[in-house]
């Protein structure tokens, strides 16, 4: 089986859990494996769904969908709500599984998706196909989920394969063969299209992905303009891009906080932006970086998002300027009356905090920031200690983000 | 005291509670008037004068006046005639300064402009500076202190004292009572679009309610002479409301020769125009008589001025004829039918005079007169440059209906558009909410079983309810002029509507209770439609003479009529409306008068019985006393004037009190009047010793006529116009079908119109580029789609494509792009609805949207600047679509299919299944049919459940099925119009009419 990989060939395996949630949800009652499943916040009266299992989605229940509309189209589903800590405790305990493996592992936020990189690790431990089936039965006894594993000679081929043999199984595609593995496949598989792009494909006619990789890259060029690149290169199985591990300190930091019931209140938009805020600052003290840009994300309830930021020049991790500056975001970004369905936070622009103090401060305003830095950090204190729900200002959201 | 400043909730989004119910309260809080003084405007100003008389309190007119950018009001009250006359002038002159963008001219002060036209009005204000300057400019002004003494009152009190002017306490209220305050939130949340919640935290002391004269006495007791002042300045308002009179137009012809003797000539001309030189006794004397009448009640001038309205004296002195057809009464009127202005010859069908004019009657009548839909607007600019400055066309005050209520509500709330529709779309436009709460009836409603009202909802419907009734904005009256002999502002306020017109700001009712004379003046499609077939036919060398043209009497057309083959013809192609010509099957004018007269909601077993009686059904005269006054109509009570008629010859009515009651039943808020009327009519019937049972089923009869109702002259002139359409239809179906969809808006969809033409034997061309004017052209068998059908094209690339193509034909598509730069949906658009094969040779329309993306490409290469001498390189060897796919595009551009039927593309493993033209051999069995629905028109039974009557088709026919309500219930929720479904049930026959009774629906799906 893994005759036709060398050593100078990419290998990597792709590890998709489908419905991860329902998956992690069904090994901790196996009872639940018998019936139809919807998870969702179930105290909200206007909650949507946040997974569902494949049967449900058979009938028609997708991610996002009001929840009544949900339990009136699989009038048989049970119900859940979402445990997100247990799925992240699921994407941990897989997560280790494959660190015996390689240093080099891409995943999401507890999604059940995996690539593992193991180009050159078949002295260690065995031809890659092998760890395929290896990592499956060992998570299949230890976690109780079975995934679907692909091997390609990239992300992109293994990916593809994962989505053809969803919801179970595994596919090998041998080096070389990735353009005659895709030719016949249909076009969206192919990941990275966006929904425009898909229904321009069908209006010419291009149905497959090897019908796509009929045309050269001039002619590409003509309907889809720079995306011409990526999709020639797609649809021959071509794909360069890294597994990447877990983000480096350098890049952001996101907190984001879904509405169960969605809401278009002022007092408790502001509320969990505070309490965003408190969050993000903490982690930066704790990296000790400061942040020179706050974006907020809004998600309306209607789907539309709007992105809007605010920034500073010298960079802060003290809640007070992040929340003025988050707030000017929030103003700039809350526009409409539709109720909002989830609010993110991103901290960007990092860089380290300096420990060099302002030589012209004035003495009244830095006494202000001294003593505001001593509370912050006494809260801080307390967070490390008891959690961070345990203290938090008076105006923040309180519930769990 | 007596509160004043108080507004109503026509102080549009700013106050909550009617002119009636303010009233019903003030009189609850013991006052003995109280002054309505909305914002900007006297649109309540009738409402409110009524409600003072049923309440026996002592109106104060007024308004408040805002000054446009600055925020400050003044309260102007209404001493005499001259004041009211100077509100007018001054909200006219506010609305014209502070109006929409390119309607506003010059600034409007208040510091400057309120002086000149301040005689007879009494300025309340609450700025110090403006109190200094009016008394300067010897206005009659006083300090307005508010509602609370405050620290502004403490200063306005002090300055008046310094300037002798009197200081007085207002209600300054927006509200009836204090229960009203989440309603004033909601107003402001519509208003300035804001949330609920924030709303409910920003509101402000401007939402004050109306309290009691002790509240008042208490707020203010360290003032007390405040009290004493507000009470001495209100008994200063001695003006209770305008009377003018009637006001008629003005005529300005006849170079001072009297109107009666120029109407009389004219009439007499016209009359020998129509009947020929030897007028016979029954024209002269029903001239003669009419001509008295009409000059006895100083109607001549009205006649003249609307005859020179409809046919407008040009520059050159001429007349120019339009197309006309005369509507309600006024159409049984000869001297109106010598003088052009309607198309029925009253003396032939027998039209009743009197409904029109008769000396007892009290109120102006109107004249209506309808126009071609895209003529009416250059006749209303005619008439409103004419008489610049005294006219003005009536306004209607828009009140939050159920749908937008909830829509606006929901919104406040923050629920998505898409989910706000999803309830309020399948929410019959008819629905009437009765006595259970607005959610309760929602929750009951059969097409809403499947939606989710879960909160927030409840709370949601609760507020919406309350919304429900309060104007929102004012929008045109559709055709509705006002000519005073007097400027128009010096009898109401008037404004400028965002398309430039002005208008009074009553609606009909208001214009009506002040005496002006309002003329009509309508939008007709079907007038267009007749036209546009006949340039059409006349373009084909074919000629029409339309003055000896008689409709009526073609025994082809009466056949189509009494087949019920009237779908696009005018007035009588409404699936009741066919049913009911097949079931009577005679085709004849008469009866089409009669037909289309008695059907109307509440009438239902009439029709029944019309047809049986005219079958040869035995019949009775209602009772004797009425004699032979309704044996036209085989005893039965169908024209609006038949009320008048029974009520005169059962219960002794005069003229004139007939007349009230026939009209007292179309108005909304009749309860009242109506009561009087049945006391009246009962009282009379006794006195002549009628059986009281008869008089109790009269009086039901007469009671059918609630709601909408039509009169003989007016059923009789749209006849006409009918038999027009159906002689084109009949005659020529290519023109006539395309010039019905062509002028839009008919009872049906464009699909359905399209189905009929193809049914008809004629063949559907796809537009083309090439070909295709901007309207549908029907020629012989064919008829070739207009580009006005593609939707998202827009009116300058029309254009340009039109110039383009009159300049020289398109030689490949590059060329047609390139020339007629369309907008990426637009080319789009125009590519799956075939308009561009013409363009390539095979036709295929994959290759063709490869080349507008070449194109597309090439415009954006800022490299390649010798775009223009350039052919588009040729497009890779693509497929043509598939004809599912090609055709399901082709239907979301056009909505309809050139030449198929959608119901080809469904599931049809159904076995047995019929076609709609083979049921004629099933009546009495039970069939199953794959049909699209069309159309449908939801009603309530007797018990008050709702029921549906719907219009499906397939390749071969349409049929009319019912759903009786307990099927209605149960499938209501997945009907929906433009979908395919599979019926069962019983094909029945009534008359020769078929009809399917439904069991059961499902919805057909795609193979």
């Amino acid at each position: 089986m893994a005759e036709g990989f060398r050593l100078r060939e990419r290998a990597v395996l792709h590890f998709n859990v489908a419905d991860f949630a329902v998956a992690v949800e069904r090994v901790s009652d196996s009872r639940l494996r018998q019936r139809p499943l919807i998870i969702a916040p179930l105290q909200a009266t206007r909650a949507v769904v946040y997974d569902m299992s494949e049967e449900a989605y058979g009938e028609g229940v997708r991610k996002g969908m009001p929840l009544r509309q949900a339990t009136r189209i699989c009038r048989g589903a049970e119900l859940l709500a979402p445990r997100v800590s247990l799925y992240h405790k699921a994407m941990q305990a897989f997560l280790k599984e494959l660190q015996g493996y390689s240093p080099l592992i891409e995943y999401g936020r507890a999604d059940g998706h995996f690539f593992v990189d193991v180009t050159g690790t078949h002295r260690l431990y065995g031809p890659a196909p092998d760890v395929g089936w290896r990592v499956r039965r060992h998570v299949r006894t230890s976690l109780g989920i079975n995934p679907i594993w692909t091997l390609g000679t990239s992300k992109l081929v293994a990916k593809v394969a994962s989505r053809l043999v969803k919801p179970v199984g595994e596919y090998i595609v041998t080096a070389g063969d990735e353009a005659i593995f895709l030719a016949p496949l249909p076009i969206h598989l192919l990941p990275g299209l966006s929904a425009n792009e898909l229904l321009k494909l069908q209006e010419f006619r291009l149905t497959t992905i090897g019908a796509l990789a009929g045309l050269d890259r001039d002619q590409l060029m003509v309907p889809f303009g720079s995306r011409c690149d990526y999709l020639h290169a797609a649809s021959r199985g071509v794909d360069d891009s890294r597994v990447c591990g877990p983000a480096a300190d350098g890049e952001s930091i996101a907190c984001e906080h879904s509405f169960v019931d969605d809401t278009n209140d002022e007092q408790q938009l502001h509320g969990v932006v505070a309490a965003l805020v408190s969050r993000a600052g903490f982690q930066l003290r704790t990296r000790q970086q400061v942040a020179r840009r706050v974006g907020i994300w809004l998600r309306y309830s209607d789907g539309g998002q709007v992105v809007r930021q605010a920034s500073c020049k010298t960079g802060t991790s003290g809640d007070v300027l992040l929340q003025t500056l988050a707030l000017a975001a929030l103003q700039r970004a809350w526009t409409r009356r539709t109720r909002i369905r989830s609010c993110c936070l991103v901290c960007d622009r990092l860089q380290r905090r300096s420990s060099q103090l302002s030589l012209f401060a004035e003495v009244e305003a830095e006494n202000g920031q001294c003593r505001q830095k001593q509370v912050t950090g006494a809260m801080d204190t307390l967070r490390r200690r008891f959690g961070h729900g345990v203290i938090g200002v008076g105006r923040q959201y309180s519930g769990n983000l | 005291m007596l509160p004043l400043r108080v507004r109503s909730y026509y102080s549009l989004l700013q106050a909550t509670t009617s002119p009636a119910a303010l009233c019903r309260r003030a009189k609850e809080l013991g006052y003995a008037g109280l002054a309505m003084t909305d914002r900007d405007n006297l649109y309540g100003l009738w409402d409110f004068l009524k409600a003072c008389r049923r309440e026996g309190l002592r109106p104060i007119v007024g308004a408040e006046i805002s000054e446009p950018g600055s925020g400050k009001i003044i309260t102007c009250l209404v001493q005499n005639i001259d004041g009211y006359t100077n509100l007018c002038a001054l909200l006219t002159r506010r609305h014209k300064a502070g109006g929409l963008a390119g309607n506003s001219a010059g600034s409007f002060s208040l510091a400057d402009d309120v002086a000149p036209l301040a005689s007879g009005l009494l300025v309340l204000c609450r700025d110090t500076d403006l109190l200094r300057r009016y008394k300067e400019q010897g206005v009659e002004a006083a300090a307005d202190l508010g509602a609370r003494p405050d620290a502004l009152g403490r200063t306005l009190r002090a300055v008046a004292g310094g300037l002798g002017l009197a200081a007085v306490v207002t209600a300054d209220s927006a509200m009836g009572e204090e229960n009203d305050r989440q309603l004033y939130c909601l107003l402001q949340a519509v208003r300035d679009g804001k949330t609920i919640s924030q709303a409910m935290r920003q509101e402000t002391a401007a939402g004050n309610w109306l309290a009691g004269k002790e509240v008042y006495r208490t707020r203010f007791a360290v003032w007390p002479e405040m009290m004493e002042a507000t009470a001495k300045l209100a008994a200063s308002c001695t003006f209770t409301g305008p009377d003018f009179g009637v006001v008629m137009p003005p005529w300005r012809g006849g170079d001072g020769r009297q109107p009666a003797l120029v109407l009389r000539q004219k009439a007499y001309l016209g009359a020998r125009h129509r009947y020929g030189d030897d007028l016979g006794e029954p024209v002269v004397e029903r001239l003669e008589h009419e001509l008295k009448v009409i000059e006895a009640m100083g109607f001549s001038a009205y006649f003249l001025v609307v005859r020179d309205i409809v046919h407008r004296k040009a520059a050159d002195g001429r007349r120019k004829k339009r197309r006309i057809c005369g509507r309600g009464s006024g159409a049984a009127s000869l001297v109106a039918y010598c003088l052009d202005i309607t198309n029925v010859c009253p003396i032939k069908y027998n039209l009743y005079f009197e409904r029109f004019l008769n000396p007892g009657r009290t109120d102006p009548p109107d004249i209506d007169i309808d126009f071609s839909w895209d003529e009416r607007d250059e006749v209303l600019t005619d008439v409103l440059r004419d008489y610049q400055g005294h006219a003005a066309m009536v306004c209607n005050h828009v009140f939050f209906q159920l749908r937008m209520a909830i829509r606006e509500t929901a919104k406040a709330f923050g629920l998505p558009g898409g989910e706000i529709s999803r309830v309020t779309k399948r929410i019959p436009w008819l629905h009437a909410g009765g006595t259970e709460s607005l959610q309760q009836s929602l929750v009951s409603l059969p097409s809403l079983r499947d939606q989710d009202l879960s909160p927030p909802w409840p709370e949601i419907l609760a507020l919406a309810e309350k919304l429900i009734g309060v104007p929102r904005y004012l929008s045109v009256h559709p055709g509705g002029v006002v000519i005073t002999p007097k400027p128009i502002s010096c009898y109401v306020p008037v404004e400028w509507a965002a398309k430039g017109v002005p208008i009074i700001q009553w609606e009909k009712d208001g214009a009506e209770e002040a005496g002006l004379v309002k003329i009509d003046l309508l939008g007709n499609r079907s007038l267009g439609v007749i036209r546009d077939s006949i340039a059409a036919i006349n373009a084909d060398n074919i000629c029409l003479d339309e003055e000896s043209w008689q409709p009526e009497d073609d025994a082809a057309t009466r056949m189509a009529v009494a087949d019920g083959a009237t779908m696009g013809c005018f007035y009588i192609e409404s699936p009741a409306m066919r049913l009911l010509e097949k079931k009577a099957g005679t085709g004849d004018f008469e009866q089409l008068v009669i037909q289309s007269s008695i059907i109307r909601p509440a009438a239902n077993a009439f029709v029944r019985e019309y047809v049986r009686r005219l079958h040869g059904g035995t019949w009775q005269p209602l009772c004797p006393e009425i004699g032979d006054v309704l044996d036209d109509t085989f005893g039965l009570m169908v024209y609006q004037e038949d009320v008048s008629r029974v009520a005169v010859a059962l219960a002794g009515f005069s003229h004139g009190e007939a007349d009230g009651l026939r009209k007292v039943l179309s108005k909304k808020d009749k309860i009242l009047r109506l009561e009087h009327y049945k006391t009246m009519f009962f009282a009379g019937c006794a006195r002549r010793h009628v059986d009281p049972v008869e008089v109790e089923r009269m009086w039901q009869m007469m009671m059918s006529f609630d709601g909408y109702s039509f009169c003989k002259p007016h059923s009789a002139s749209y006849a006409r116009v009918s038999f027009q359409a159906a002689y084109l239809k009949r005659h020529y179906p290519a023109e006539f079908m395309a010039a019905v969809i062509a002028n839009q808006g008919g009872y049906y969809s464009t699909f359905a119109y399209v189905s009929e033409a193809k049914r008809l034997g004629l063949q559907i061309l796809h537009p083309d580029v090439q070909t295709s004017t901007i309207r549908w052209a029907g020629k012989k068998e064919r008829i070739r789609v207009g580009l006005q059908s593609v939707h998202g094209l827009s009116d300058g690339f029309l254009q340009r494509l039109l110039l383009e193509r009159g300049r020289e034909h398109f030689g490949d598509i590059g060329d047609f792009f390139r020339r007629t730069q369309p907008a990426d949906n637009e080319a789009r658009a125009l590519i799956h609805a075939g308009a561009l094969d013409g363009l390539h040779p095979e036709g295929n329309r994959t290759a063709l949207l490869w080349q507008w993306a070449s194109f597309q490409r090439l415009l954006q290469d800022k490299r390649r600047l010798s775009l223009f001498q350039v052919r588009l390189p040729p497009a890779p060897p693509l497929s043509p679509p598939d004809l599912k796919s090609r055709l399901r595009r082709e239907y979301a551009v056009l909505g309809f299919l050139c030449d198929h039927h959608p119901l080809q593309f469904f599931n049809q493993q159904h076995k047995g299944a019929l076609k709609v033209a083979a049921l004629a051999e099933r009546i009495g069995q039970r069939v199953q049919l794959a049909a699209w629905l069309l159309t449908g028109k939801l009603v309530s039974t007797r018990t008050g459940e709702a029921m549906e009557f719907l219009t499906f088709e397939d390749e071969t026919g349409q049929l009319e099925t019912t759903f009786f309500p307990e099927v209605y219930r149960s499938h209501a929720h997945m009907l929906q119009s433009g979908r395919g479904y599979l019926l069962t049930g019983m094909v029945e026959a009534d008359f020769g009419a078929l009809t399917l009774t439904v069991d059961a629906v499902r919805p057909l799906h795609s193979c």
